[in-house]
């Protein structure tokens, strides 16, 4: 990972941003720029996720909670205490980080599949929370106020999720904190000898990956204009951005971005034109994570990436372990 | 001369009923190189392991430029001077070698550049510069435990604990180590070894500790203690005192 790649790396990300900014200028067609507004939240979903699973190596499966919890605190002070959305929205953020606070303190002592399992059972426990409790509207969800401006909601999305990517390109490819992170995952005791504490370390990690995931639940909450326990803390959430990220190239941030784009863009193609075999959705769907789990371990990234790789230096590094066998 | 910067204080570690280190008291003065040898299961690891922060000592205190540092977490210890490697290298395998460095380094250089800087400065003097930017999984054993080495010496700690970055490798590669580990003596790095190869520790050694289940059975200069009947009987049974 020589700089300058690096570096270009950046600049492409960049170009990308402007084409972003001037898309609304030439998609006039409102259905594709809410599809497009969505595949950006995913976007924003997928690097949150990528923080603990990709960076920190901890497979988090009840991701969706940050989203449903950054989604219930907007449309909250929105409808009742009667906040403007864009105070409301970074609240949603506060309180997301803050739940991960809480939720990481004891979950984060566990590795592997019982950190995968209790994250899972806490975001359970949220969206049964959210169920039953009577301030969130129970089974029949909540409402907010109805702004129809599809421009208005592409842009925040945009900024939004082009700040998460980066912010967490300075904090994670620039700054110390990424390799610590990696430091972390990659082997706890031997970070510890190195002078790093893991467990500051991992609830910082969880914390940086649970504001993206909570603000993009509270840009959600006003735009759908409807939130319900299924919507925002189902565990489809979850498996949606593990895919992406994987399919991408976890624990880079180009790759949930290529991930969640490519992703997203298939779905909603093939629903949009193939409805009637939404079965076969799935199975192509599922189809392409095993191949991609078993052939690309390191997801579309890894591919680009080790191509330059080799190019550059004769020795063709070993490409690292799997997740699954870095959890074992 | 100066106080001690290391003191073990009566040491006992248990684990359920074994006691792995019981009642092991020494000290370490600024500079020298000390050896802990002992047959397998004696307990040296156990005690590194105590005095580097990764065990409590059931009883007895470890005491490091006059501090207490019994209870004190292996990341404090860093930061305090202590650097360690382990038995079993610990690399961080997906990552390039000068970054499983730069990590390291960190501690003393909070700014990435300068802590890349340094690492540089530490893969030069360890002589793993030319494998620099190769993932730290494709080293062989030699390398892996030179990667150990240098991580620690990225901390730039005043006290360095190598546990067995000798065993293993082939004389040529055993011979660069024990080069190596002199020259970082000569920086004025205290350094306690564990090593099981006698001709390595003999060599090194100023001074040597034995243990054996558990316990001290001798202290002193390497040629004393292997005159010491109690440390040939350690080692070769009874039939050979």
């Amino acid at each position: 990972m020589t700089p300058i790649s690096k570096d270009r790396r950046l600049l492409i990300s960049l170009v990308v941003f402007a084409a972003a900014v001037l898309l609304p200028a030439v998609l006039h067609d409102t259905f594709w720029l809410r599809v497009t507004t969505e595949a950006i939240m995913w976007v924003g979903l997928a690097l949150g996720f990528d923080v603990i699973a990709g960076y920190t190596g901890y497979l988090n499966f009840g991701h969706q909670a940050f989203f449903g919890i950054g989604a219930y605190t907007t449309a909250m002070l929105m409808m009742k205490a009667h906040w403007p959305f864009l105070l409301a929205m970074p609240a949603g953020g506060v309180v997301g980080a803050a739940a991960a606070l809480v939720i990481g303190i004891p979950t984060l002592r566990l590795r592997g599949a019982y950190f995968a399992i209790a994250t899972w059972a806490v975001a359970r426990a949220v969206q049964q929370g959210a169920l039953m409790a009577s301030f969130t509207g129970g089974p029949d969800g909540m409402r907010t106020t109805a702004f129809l401006n599809p421009q208005y909601f592409y842009y925040v999305m945009l900024a939004v999720v082009a700040a998460t990517f980066f912010g967490l390109w300075f904090l994670l490819e620039r700054a110390p904190f990424g390799l610590k992170l990696k430091a972390v995952r990659e082997d706890q005791e031997s970070a510890k000898a190195l002078g790093l504490n893991p467990t500051v370390l991992k609830i910082k990690a969880f914390m940086l990956s649970a504001i993206p995931t909570a603000l993009c639940g509270g840009v959600f909450a006003y735009w759908v204009t409807f939130i319900d326990p299924n919507s925002t803390l189902g565990d489809l959430l979850s498996d949606q951005a593990l895919v992406m990220v994987i399919f991408g190239g976890m624990g880079t941030l180009v790759g949930p971005v290529i991930g969640a784009v490519l992703i997203f863009m298939f779905k909603t193609l093939f629903w949009a034109y193939l409805s009637a075999y939404e079965v076969l959705y799935l199975i192509i769907l599922g189809a392409v994570i095993a191949l991609s789990v078993v052939f690309l371990p390191d997801g579309v990234m890894g591919i680009a990436f080790r191509r330059r790789r080799g190019r550059a230096a004769p020795t063709v590094p070993q490409p690292a372990a799997t997740p699954t066998e870095k959890e074992a | 001369m100066a106080e001690p910067i290391l003191r073990v204080e009566k040491v006992s570690k248990a684990f359920g009923g074994l006691t792995a280190v019981n009642e092991v008291s020494f000290e370490m003065m600024p500079g020298e190189i000390l050896g802990l040898i002992g047959p397998n299961g004696a307990g040296k690891t156990t005690l590194f392991n105590v005095i580097s922060g990764y065990y409590r000592p059931t009883r007895g205190k470890v005491f490091f430029k006059g501090h207490d540092i019994s209870h004190k977490p292996p990341y404090y210890l860093a930061g305090q001077g202590i650097g360690r490697t382990f038995q079993v290298v610990k690399p961080f395998a997906g990552l390039t070698v000068l970054e499983n460095i730069t990590i390291a380094s960190f501690l003393k250089h909070p700014r990435r550049a300068q802590a890349e800087a340094h690492a540089w400065k530490v893969l030069e003097f360890t002589g793993l510069a030319d494998r620099a930017k190769v993932q730290a999984a494709s080293l062989t054993l030699a390398g892996r435990k030179r990667l150990e080495i240098s991580k620690a010496l990225a901390l730039e700690p005043t006290f360095l604990l190598l546990d067995e970055v000798v065993a293993g490798l082939n004389p040529t590669e055993a011979d660069r180590t024990i080069e190596l580990i002199l020259k970082v003596r000569d920086q004025g790095i205290t350094i306690l070894v564990v090593e099981h190869i006698m001709r390595v520790i003999m060599g090194i050694s100023d001074r040597l500790v034995v243990l054996n289940f558990g316990q001290k059975i001798a202290e002193g200069s390497p040629a004393g203690v292997a005159a010491d009947p109690g440390v040939i009987q350690a080692y070769l049974g009874e039939e050979h005192v």
